[in-house]
């Protein structure tokens, strides 16, 4: 009995290796190939026989893309979006998030609900009334403008995510710094939020990561470099040049480092505070 | 005694200056019954105004004529125009049997692979660790990066996956993937499931962890094969879940048609259109801003009904 059960746990053990090894490379591969693409030179990407180790490499479409396209703009743009993104959800929601882990009070619920319920409106049919507004507001085409309209899907995603994190936040804490004589604001801001940062830097992260990577809204609500951002300058060049594969794959690698290094960042984090819940459980 | 620490909070002031105090008055303000409502104000009439405000704005958009090429007669009501031109519209119609295909396919890998892949992170291996940090990045990129990434690697001419199948034998010659009707929306749910799966993988494995481990040395002792414990304990116990990312899923792929719009804006021919792309497509295209509210407006029905029907139904299941 105890001899199948060992074995049998052996074959899953293996399983279970072969799955992630191989779900491992499957999303890592194509990086590394996009990775390799933004260093060869137009020969070898474009040619008859597929080029695996390539024996020459060049930066040239890096400084191509850097000099040549206009991408430093795109990106100070998409920074200035995100960053204003970031600011709006942590002004409003924090506050938000906290009323609704620490009080309750008439409405609560049908309140959560509704920040739960906007999340599912279409994209589509919030974008041309909004495109509309912005244009007679004098907002269309600004990061600002933009920045608002990340907010309509992102800010919900904002309160409900770090409601969890103030939920796991103990309150006894809060309770003494109440007797000692503190107001319910200070307790807030003096107790609470800093016990919940590692949470609320989680969320602003990922607030951050899908401002930095949204295309549809970008697309509809920018008409100009002034405030276009990258996905929208990166899916242009598709169609300027005929296919430029070198100048694309640099882009991609340009653009998604800031996510993986926020992404790093927030796999820290995200495993403190789950470590931190089972310590406290 | 439980209202006394409200009182201490707020000593009187001290002197003129402290009367004053923003922070005081704040401190002040924050012991009052409606601290919470002061608190949910801003982003409250924040997502008023950028969001149920223009989806009524919508709504109403798709009962009027706007069309921002020809501006004469915009903004006239038109009653039930568009929605009758969209009953006699063929492109919607497929469009409709497209997301329907487009949806269910996605969901089922993504499902498939992310369940995989959180079982055997949940059996916590020897340097598994690092692995689980590999299969999450697809989820963080931008569809832009992944989109484009996949088309070079899928092109007919310079694709590595062309080459590596040839290779092993399982094509004859590099395959134009995006540009034959057949192939086109296979594919781009394949580039849509290897984007989403881990979205799968991080709420199974949440759910994996609140399972007690006291139900499967119980199955083990009553001699449960591996499958056996998968369908009567992991499954049943994940059910709550799983029904929450299925419905988010659904909303999600619903809603957005980013991928398909960088990967095939809906061709060749019509075979990879769908509801939300039409829609953006009429609007962005078109400038048909009546039509596209109308298009998006049966869709958030839709997809309200799906969400309320799957809400029911999982609901029955648990009695």
């Amino acid at each position: 009995m105890a001899q199948t059960r060992s074995s049998s746990n052996l074959i899953w053990n293996i399983v279970s290796y072969a799955v992630l090894i191989f779900l491992a490379v499957l999303s890592v591969g194509p990086l590394l190939w996009m990775l390799l693409t933004s260093f060869k030179v137009e020969d070898d990407i474009v040619t008859r026989t597929m080029v695996y180790f390539p024996t020459r490499f060049t930066f040239e479409w890096y400084t191509k893309l850097w000099t040549q396209s206009g991408y430093p703009v795109l990106v100070i743009n998409s920074l200035v979006t995100t960053a204003m993104t970031v600011a709006i959800c942590l002004f409003t929601g924090t506050i938000a998030s906290y009323a609704f882990s620490r009080f309750n009070f008439p409405g609560r619920t049908p309140l959560m609900l509704g920040y739960l319920v906007v999340r599912m409106f279409p994209a589509v049919l919030m974008i041309i009334p909004l495109f509309i507004v912005m244009r007679n507001l004098g907002l269309f085409d600004t990061s600002i403008g933009l920045a608002v309209a990340y907010t309509s899907f992102l800010l919900p995603l904002f309160v409900w995510m770090l409601k969890g994190f103030f939920d796991a936040a103990p309150k006894e804490l809060e309770s003494a710094a109440r007797i000692d004589g503190s107001t319910r604001i200070g307790a807030m801001f003096r107790i609470v939020i800093p016990i919940a940062r590692n949470g609320l830097v989680a969320t602003c992260v990922f607030v951050a990561i899908a401002a930095w990577n949204e295309y549809l809204f970008a697309l509809m609500l920018t008409s100009s470099t002034g405030s276009r951002t990258w996905p929208v300058g990166l899916q242009l060049m598709v169609g300027e040049f005929q296919l430029p594969w070198g100048m694309l794959a640099a882009g991609g690698i340009i653009s998604i480092i800031p996510v993986i290094v926020l992404f790093a960042l927030v796999q820290r984090v995200m495993v403190a505070g789950i470590t931190a819940g089972a310590v406290k459980g | 005694m439980s209202r006394g620490p409200a009182f201490s909070a707020m000593p009187p002031p001290r002197n003129m200056w402290d009367a004053i105090n923003p922070m005081r008055l704040l401190g002040e303000l924050s012991e009052t019954r409606y601290w919470m409502y002061l608190l949910l104000l801003p982003s409250a009439l924040l997502i008023t105004a950028i969001v149920l405000f223009p989806t009524i704005y919508g709504f109403q958009l798709s009962f009027t004529e706007m069309r921002l090429n020809r501006p004469a007669g915009n903004g006239a009501l038109v009653g039930f125009k568009h929605y009758a031109r969209m009953l006699g519209d063929p492109i919607f119609w497929l469009a409709l049997r497209n997301t329907a295909v487009w949806v269910t396919f996605s969901i089922l890998i993504e499902f498939l692979v992310g369940l995989g892949a959180a079982l055997a992170l949940n059996r916590n291996l020897p340097g598994t660790k690092i692995l689980a940090v590999l299969i999450l990045i697809p989820y963080f990129l931008p569809n832009v990066v992944a989109g484009n990434m996949w088309g070079l690697m899928l092109d007919s001419r310079v694709g590595v996956v062309n080459d590596l199948l040839v290779r092993v034998g399982l094509l004859a010659e590099y395959k134009a993937w995006f540009a034959d009707p057949n192939t086109a929306m296979a594919t781009a749910i394949f580039v849509e499931a290897w984007h989403s799966f881990p979205f799968f993988t991080l709420l199974i494995m949440a759910g994996l962890k609140g399972i007690p481990t006291d139900l499967y040395k119980a199955a083990d002792i009553d001699g449960a094969g591996a499958f056996a414990q998968l369908r009567l304990i992991t499954l049943p116990m994940l059910r709550t879940i799983i029904a929450a990312a299925i419905i988010l899923r659904v909303i999600g792929l619903v809603n957005s048609p980013d991928l398909l719009l960088i990967l095939t804006q809906g061709g060749p021919g019509r075979s990879t259109q769908v509801l939300s792309l039409y829609a953006f497509q009429n609007a962005y295209s078109d400038f048909n801003f009546g039509y596209a509210g109308a298009l998006s407006t049966v869709m958030f029905v839709l997809l309200m009904l799906f969400a309320w029907a799957y809400i029911r139904l999982s609901k029955v299941n648990q009695d």
